[in-house]
């Protein structure tokens, strides 16, 4: 593999972890509830999801295991939000928080201090013949299971949201949730399903961490990447195609900055470390006139 | 007349209670929540819980130490809390303390050379550290009031910014410490660290105190305070009142930033004597996390940020005596602190409470 087609792979590879966690908050807005606990649910699932595919020895079980855990924590959210209609951002937070100690807790009850960091079993490659020999086309299809699992769920839930009938109406709840009651769409059931679906897409995000990105789990993980995932679906204006572009850039900024930094060049490294970070208010600022919300986004619905 | 007296007394007692009930019934559902996960890993219970509580107060180290996480605590639980008055979040506290942090050190080693007495050199320095906090909070306010950039992204990426520029400081010329494998700055000038009053705590109790006072002075007896309040009851009805949204907003992250910076500030001054990376943080975590809890925990009331501050920094101090002598892991209180947060919201608004929806 030639340089760039090794730059453009790992780009891809981090696309994942963006995709994942931003498609999360994309499908939970689109029924108006704004998860914005990402990090918090990316570290809990990176440690349970860790924790059983070392204990296990499967990777399949860790991407399970952090799947429910992030369906867990979207159901806390939406139980919460929806029974006593405390703010989604108050609680997002907390969860954040909770999502954070927990993450340590269980790795160190369960895993514990060892002289070598642990390491996770492997997510098989899928190579497709013929392609593999191709630069950079290569880049895109010589990749792990989940790299495959993101390409798909980026076009179901375009599919789902823009071509049935059961995407217009979820689309409509986050727009005008009374309007929908009226017709007789159940809203508080779709914003469950939305809030705990979207909830397991972050933890997915969350388990790709330790079971591909490191091997290993480390405290920390996510490195705000869960709040990066925000300002994605944000300036993909809550559009599951959009939110894979916008995974694309910010993976491709991380890891570019991340190169330049082993190169060193004329900026400091600490510098070409801010970049995502300052990257996502640049990106969101460009963009302002051009980001649309669902109009109920993160307000509560109730009848009366 | 005595019946109807008795009445009125009872209704009191009724009010004081039902505002009380939620704290109460929120700490003994969070701790017999953590009492049993403690059980399930085969600790001892009532030995982790004495640690936990009451190790603030049995010795002399546990009461200094409760103060030196009392004080950044208090100014990253205001950072929070102001902003939060007028319904939005700035999750930037701990960016602020580090920007605020990094400045002070900055401006004191370009300073070391004037010989300056410590009257005027720590007033200097704490103006900076203040500066320093609010400007680079209020990009967050700016952002949102011309650009409406959700303040909570543009926080958390300024604390991202900040952490990395403490890094740069700390690891650069003509700032860097020779010769030293953490990276930290050089010492500051004697005459910029804050003198110790007793034990091993500074002057920067003395700062929290008049802090408190006028955050409490000016959330109640100015305009301003009243126009934030007035803000945070009804935005739109405020508006239409003349109460200018977008200038309310950049004030209160410049008081937010300027608290923030002044807590990074006086670590600084205080308690390092030099910048050094990983500065903000307590028991494992950012304060910028635990002022937000704790600000949770008082709704942002600014006469509850005190008392609020300082349970959390018993907490905390018994946290890490119950993981020195224990081995109790110290995330086990954070996520304490998270059940608590959760249970005093979901408590006060069941009693009615609670003007965030």
């Amino acid at each position: 593999m030639g340089q760039l087609t090794e730059t453009i792979s790992q780009i891809i590879s981090y696309t994942t972890i963006y995709a994942l966690a931003s498609l999360g908050i994309v499908i939970g807005g689109r029924t108006g509830v704004f998860n914005i606990s990402g990090e918090g649910i990316m570290l809990a699932a990176a440690s349970a999801g860790f924790i059983a595919a070392y204990q296990t020895g499967s990777w399949f079980m860790g991407f399970v295991v952090g799947a429910l855990m992030g369906g867990l924590f979207g159901l806390i959210l939406i139980y919460i939000h929806e029974s006593l209609k405390i703010s989604q951002f108050i609680l997002g937070i907390t969860l954040v928080i909770l999502g954070t100690g927990l993450s340590d807790l269980l790795y160190k009850t369960i895993v514990g201090v060892q002289l070598f960091a642990p390491e996770a079993p492997r997510v098989p490659e899928i190579t497709i013949p013929g392609i593999s020999n191709i630069p950079i086309v290569s880049a895109i299809f010589n990749q792990d299971v989940m790299v495959y699992f993101t390409y798909i769920a980026v076009i179901i839930a375009y599919y789902i949201f823009y071509h049935t009938r059961i995407g217009l109406e979820t689309r409509a709840i986050g727009e005008d949730p009374l309007a929908s009651d009226v017709v007789g769409i159940n809203v508080t059931l779709r914003r469950y399903v939305t809030t705990i679906i979207g909830g397991m897409f972050m933890g997915l995000a969350g388990a790709y961490l330790p079971l591909v990105v490191t091997g290993t789990y480390t405290t920390n993980i996510s490195n705000g990447r869960g709040f990066m995932a925000i300002g994605i679906a944000i300036f993909a204006s809550w559009r599951p195609e959009r939110a894979y572009l916008g995974a694309f850039i910010f993976a491709a900024i991380e890891v570019i900055s991340f190169q330049q930094q082993l190169g060193s060049s004329v900026l400091p490294y600490q510098f070409l470390l801010m970049l995502p970070f300052i990257s996502v208010l640049v990106i969101m600022w460009l963009f302002r006139k051009r980001v649309e919300f669902p109009a109920s986004l993160g307000k509560a619905y109730s009848r009366e | 007349m005595a019946v109807e007296e008795k009445t009125i007394e009872e209704t009191k007692w009724q009010l004081f209670w039902n505002g009380f009930k939620p704290y109460v019934l929120a700490l003994l559902i969070a701790f017999a929540i953590s009492g049993a996960i403690i059980g399930l890993l085969g600790y001892n219970i009532p030995k982790a819980y004495q640690t936990l509580l009451f190790t603030s107060f049995t010795s002399r180290r546990g009461f200094i130490e409760t103060l030196k996480k009392f004080i950044p605590l208090t100014f990253a639980t205001y950072a929070f809390a102001i902003p939060f008055r007028i319904r939005f979040f700035n999750i930037g506290g701990w960016g602020q303390m580090l920007f605020g942090g990094a400045m002070t050190a900055i401006v004191g080693i370009a300073l070391s050379g004037f010989n300056l007495p410590a009257v005027i050199f720590i007033p200097t320095l704490l103006i900076v550290a203040m500066i320093a906090g609010a400007l680079f909070a209020v990009i967050a306010g700016f952002l949102k009031a011309y650009y409406n950039i959700n303040p909570i992204i543009s926080t958390i990426m300024l604390n991202f910014i900040a952490f990395y520029f403490v890094n740069f400081i700390a690891t650069n010329e003509p700032w860097k410490a020779p010769l030293s494998g953490h990276p930290m700055t050089l010492r500051l000038p004697e005459a910029a660290i804050l003198p110790k009053l007793f034990g091993q705590i500074h002057l920067g109790i003395v700062v929290v105190g008049i802090a408190i006072f006028a955050i409490y002075f000016l959330m109640n007896r100015t305009v301003l305070g009243y126009e934030i309040k007035a803000t945070g009851l009804n935005p739109d009805a405020s508006s239409v009142y003349g109460i200018k949204m977008k200038r309310t907003l950049m004030i209160t992250f410049l008081i937010a930033g300027a608290m923030g910076g002044l807590g990074g500030g006086i670590e600084v001054m205080g308690v390092h004597s030099r910048l050094i990376e990983g500065f903000a943080l307590t028991s494992g975590a950012q304060y910028g996390i635990f002022g937000i809890l704790t600000a949770l925990i008082c709704q942002g009331n600014p006469l509850g940020v005190p008392i609020s501050a300082l349970f959390i920094s018993i907490l905390l101090v018994g946290a890490d005596a119950m993981q020195r002598t224990l081995q109790v892991p110290v995330e086990l209180v954070f996520l304490t602190q998270a059940i608590i947060v959760l249970l005093i919201v979901i408590l006060r608004r069941k009693a009615g409470g609670s003007f965030i929806e």
